[in-house]
């Protein structure tokens, strides 16, 4: 099992994991505005703007391992 | 200090001792020059008379263009003047730098052992609201940092265009490049990065022995990060020059813009808001347009490069730790380094909480730097397989069939860069607001909470 092989094995997988961390982080963000939302209707702006923020912290984990396969990514020959 | 530095070097290395030399002279007049600019600005805004008002405009546009001649012309040409060694000259540009960076921790050390124990309250006077002095530090702080990794580094994996036209070759790098022969095999078959080609590119397709050409598609991201700063600046300056009770369009917008980034940061700030606001917003105008530039076809965003998102993230980064010396004295800063500690297990825990902190603290830059990076770079590689699955569909003459999707889901795809460029440029001056917050003078809750408020920021 070559560099290049596992390489080619594990990058995507990696990356896949990383998205599973996010997508659970997003799904609880996005219940908790929702149903804050749901509650008060009249602080829609202000959790929407907080909503978008917290996605953007989510995003960068795996943003994180995104970066990093495209780093490792050129090794693959 | 620089004499003693380049005497010691003069016998054994007299080009390394002059290169020291002309970059802190290089830097102190740089530095020179933007205090009375800032000076001459701050001045003609809130002068009474409209005379002097005229007079002190006149000097400042009689000493801009002279700054920027002779800082950037000169750094331009010492970088480029090939008996000067790199290191040397970078060293000496960056140590007057440091010299402040001294002087202000000195004066705080030195001013008595009183100011040291209790949290001191700042200062130094607020250089107004200004943004645009703001933008012009940050515009001359960046490039200094941005030009050195320009010198030193491989051009990042940019395919050289081919001899063709450019959808040729978006589809040969998009395939990989090793089915069609007769376009160049020097270009093509490394992974890695692949942009889209913009207008320099193009250029360098035209004029390929054109120097000046050649230098600009080498260094592509700093000619767009300067296109950039020059049309969020030229936006900004043609908007509100003469602000009026009620705005008109761009004013509306732009005063829409930054009342609702105060009303964010000064939620968080309070009262310090206008100590720490204009460099805040310079970040993110600076951000928005260099990200917002490379949707529009034919540019290219500079944070799509991990060398520009790198320079931001280490000026924020020390401008955060200048601050917090700059308020709570070296004493004061060595102590929320270690976590406060205000009983027998604080102390205990010192030798455990220091590295953490410090860790900490340098875990910032990182990842400041790697999500805008990511987030961007990965939009635009987005971009990039869409357009040139586009561009293959068209090659493969399967165009009534493929084109009308590919081009749907690319313009889909499109919509998506511009979100995420808007919420990266907000979410890279929201967090350094709250490194900002961190470090000033706030009250200690219990200990514990504040640990985890670290930990889960990364």
């Amino acid at each position: 099992m070559n560099f290049a092989a596992t390489l080619g094995l594990g990058l995507p997988i990696g990356i896949g994991l990383a998205a599973i961390g996010s997508g659970i982080g997003i799904g609880f963000l996005g219940q908790g505005a929702m149903s804050a939302m749901g509650r008060q209707p009249e602080v829609l702006p202000k959790l929407q703007v907080a909503m978008i923020i917290g996605f953007g912290f989510a995003e960068a984990l795996t943003i994180y391992a995104f970066v990093t396969m495209f780093f490792l990514q050129g090794r693959i020959q | 200090m620089a004499l003693a530095v380049g005497a010691f070097l003069l016998p054994a290395h007299p080009l390394a001792a002059a290169s020291l030399a002309a970059g802190q002279i290089l830097s102190a007049l740089n530095f020179f020059f933007l205090e009375k600019l800032v000076k001459l600005f701050t001045e003609a805004a809130v002068s009474k008379s409209p005379a002097e008002a005229t007079l002190l405009r006149a000097r400042l546009l009689l000493f801009a263009p002279i700054k920027i001649a002779v800082i950037y012309g000169g750094a331009f040409a010492l970088t480029r003047w090939q008996s000067l060694e790199l290191w040397p000259l970078v060293a000496g540009l960056s140590l007057p730098l440091a010299a402040l960076f001294f002087k202000a921790a000195m004066l705080a050390v030195s001013s008595g052992p009183e100011n040291l124990l209790r949290r001191a309250p700042s200062t130094a006077g607020s250089s107004g609201n200004l943004a645009k002095p703001a933008a012009f530090i940050l515009l001359a702080a960046f490039l200094v940092l941005a030009a050195s990794p320009a010198r030193s580094e491989e051009p990042h994996a940019a395919p050289v265009a081919g001899a063709d036209s450019s959808i040729a070759a978006v589809a040969h790098t998009a395939e990989g490049g090793a089915a069609h022969g007769e376009e160049g095999e020097g270009h093509g078959a490394e992974g890695g990065a692949q942009h889209l080609p913009n207008w320099i590119t193009i250029l360098n397709d035209f004029f390929p022995q054109n120097s000046v050409i050649h230098w600009m598609h080498e260094n592509e991201y700093l000619v767009f990060a300067w296109l950039a700063a020059v049309v969020f600046l030229a936006i900004t300056w043609f908007g509100m020059r003469k602000p009026t009770m009620v705005p008109g369009h761009i004013q509306n917008a732009i005063e829409w813009m930054v009342e609702s980034m105060e009303d964010v940061c000064g939620g968080m700030l309070g009262k310090h808001l206008h100590k720490y606001f204009p460099y805040i917003i310079a970040v993110f105008f600076y951000v928005l347009s260099m990200n917002l530039i490379g949707i529009i076809p034919g540019f290219k965003s500079s944070t799509s490069t991990l060398d520009v998102t790198l320079a931001l993230a280490l000026i924020t980064f020390l401008y955060v730790q200048f601050t917090g010396l700059r308020n709570l004295g070296l004493f004061g800063y060595i102590d929320h380094l270690a976590g406060s500690p205000r009983d027998v297990v604080g102390f205990i825990m010192l030798p455990v909480m220091i590295p953490v902190h410090i860790l900490g603290e340098l875990a910032k830059p990182v990842s400041l730097s790697c999500r805008l990076f990511g987030n961007i770079f990965g939009e635009d590689t987005l971009i990039v397989v869409f357009v040139g699955a586009t561009a293959l569909c068209l090659k493969a003459s399967l165009v009534a069939l493929a084109v009308p999707p590919m081009l749907g889901i690319s313009a889909l795809f499109m919509l998506l860069q511009a979100l995420t460029s808007i919420v990266q440029a907000l979410i890279f001056a929201l967090l350094a607001t709250v490194y900002l917050y961190m470090m000033l003078p706030h009250e200690e809750h219990a200990h514990g909470n504040e640990e985890h408020a670290h930990g889960s920021s990364h």
